[in-house]
């Protein structure tokens, strides 16, 4: 064999082991791809169970007997303020809306006065449908509920309950705030101590998702809703003065 | 067995299939982008009836669109897409008709095609942890944008496009012609899925 060829032969050689090595490192590569994506697709389907299992969860301490809280109306509003009052201002809301946080904010001052002087009695409708972004957490419901106990035991403090429920407001998708969280508003509200301490006995959720169902179906779309004398306001929500005007407005009538 | 599996592979790496996946992945980027700004135009034109959490809404109250992360740049991101989706919908049926374009026409597309995936998954980072809201629109943005992010790549490494050292061409060849690539836009992909449904898994079944 020639010097020649046997150059040829070794180059070749060099060259096979190369493609060899290449294909060797191609076969790891597409196996640890292969393993990553059958550990992501396990990971996937076990989430989605655990959610599903979360979602539909059979819930053995929650409470199931109807129970309104004192003074509630037949629709299933907190009602705020003198009964004889020449304005009715029914608002619809959802503690986990950010809406409703925005209208709240805005208007809490006016609505405070207006409560206050005998012009508005306020009909709070505590809805519960929100109770979906807020990772399984309810935190919808949970507000609810601790507003109905107050509007229950400590009727006064419902109205700046509510609204420091929202100077607190957290996050929609976030997972709202906790028990203990919602009981420091509360006492930071003015909420007495033996009041607070039945948040935990979810006495009103049955309630709360009794008056959301009959509010869907009265034809309320979504929340913040709010009517005067039974109209729905069709105005800015969102800044101090156009409800406030409205309600002027309507006690004039 | 093996047969049909060249066959598949033959097929992965052939115009049809490479461009037909990019023009379906550009149009529903496409509709997308329309869906989402016809929302913004409404938002901006009665922001009354928008700003609410509707019964119907499955996923979230809309706080994503009225996000100052939605306007970027001073007008609702879906433009962008309503601007750019066309572009790559042209590119794709005209390379499906034979066309093929000069080599910094390519490149010059990979570039801003991967600005445009850098900013969908920015965006997606912040609709998943500062926002907090679920956007199934969006998301089919950012899903479709990563297939046509994908095809782009997957054609111009296959034809030499990128001004690349001769040394890397060469290994992202082989790679493309191992279909890696195919494993790694699925793993993306999966990741994609895993991260969505470990957040809004109960949103989505509560």
């Amino acid at each position: 064999m020639g010097k020649q060829a046997r150059t040829t032969a070794r180059q070749q050689r060099v060259a096979r082991a190369a493609a060899r090595r290449r294909a060797k490192r191609t076969r790891i590569l597409a196996a640890g791809g292969g393993v990553v994506i059958l550990g992501l697709l396990v990971a996937i389907v076990i989430t989605l169970v655990n959610a599903a299992g979360g979602g539909s969860r059979t819930d053995a301490d929650a409470p199931t007997t109807l129970v309104a809280p004192a003074g509630a109306t037949a629709a299933g509003a907190i009602p705020v303020g003198d009964p004889a009052a020449p304005v009715k201002l029914e608002v619809y809301l959802d503690y986990m809306c950010p809406f409703c946080g925005r209208f709240d904010r805005a208007n809490a001052d006016q609505l405070n006065r207006l409560v206050a002087d005998g012009t508005v009695r306020l009909e709070i409708y505590p809805l519960s449908f929100l109770d979906k972004t807020s990772n399984g957490t309810r935190y919808s419901t949970r507000a609810a509920n601790a507003a109905a106990t107050v509007a229950d035991r400590a009727p006064d403090k419902v109205l700046a309950f509510t609204q420091a429920l929202f100077a607190q407001q957290p996050h929609e998708g976030s997972d709202g705030l906790t028990n203990d969280q919602i009981a420091n508003v509360a006492h930071g509200a003015g909420v007495p101590q033996d009041v607070i301490n039945t948040f935990v006995d979810r006495t009103f959720e049955p309630w709360i998702a009794k008056l959301t169902e009959t509010a869907f179906a009265s034809g309320i779309t979504g929340t913040p809703t709010v009517k005067i004398n039974g109209t729905v306001f069709k105005g800015d929500l969102y800044t101090a003065g156009p409800l406030t005007d409205a309600i002027t407005a309507a006690k004039g009538q | 067995m093996a047969e049909l599996l060249t066959r598949v592979r033959g097929l992965r790496h052939a115009n049809a299939w490479i461009y037909g996946t990019m023009l379906v992945s550009a149009s529903l980027s496409l509709i997308a982008s329309f869906v989402l700004s016809i929302d913004a135009v409404r938002l901006a034109a009665n922001p009354q009836t928008t700003l609410s959490c509707n019964i119907n809404s499955v996923l979230s109250c809309g706080t994503v669109a009225s996000s100052w992360q939605a306007s970027l740049l001073g007008f609702p991101n879906a433009f962008l897409g309503l601007v750019a989706e066309p572009v790559v919908i042209t590119v794709a049926v005209a390379s499906l008709g034979g066309v093929r374009f000069p080599r910094w026409f390519m490149f010059t597309a990979q570039v801003v095609y991967t600005i445009g995936v850098i900013f969908a998954y920015w965006l997606f980072y912040q609709s998943m942890f500062h926002i907090g809201a679920l956007c199934p629109w969006c998301l089919l943005v950012t899903v479709s944008t990563t297939l046509v992010f994908a095809t782009l790549t997957h054609v111009n490494i296959r034809d030499g496009n990128l001004p690349l050292p001769p040394r890397m061409q060469s290994a992202l060849k082989n790679a493309v012609d191992a279909d890696l690539d195919a494993i790694a836009v699925t793993i993306w992909l999966l990741a994609l899925t895993l991260a969505v449904v470990s957040k809004y898994g109960t949103t989505l079944f509560g």
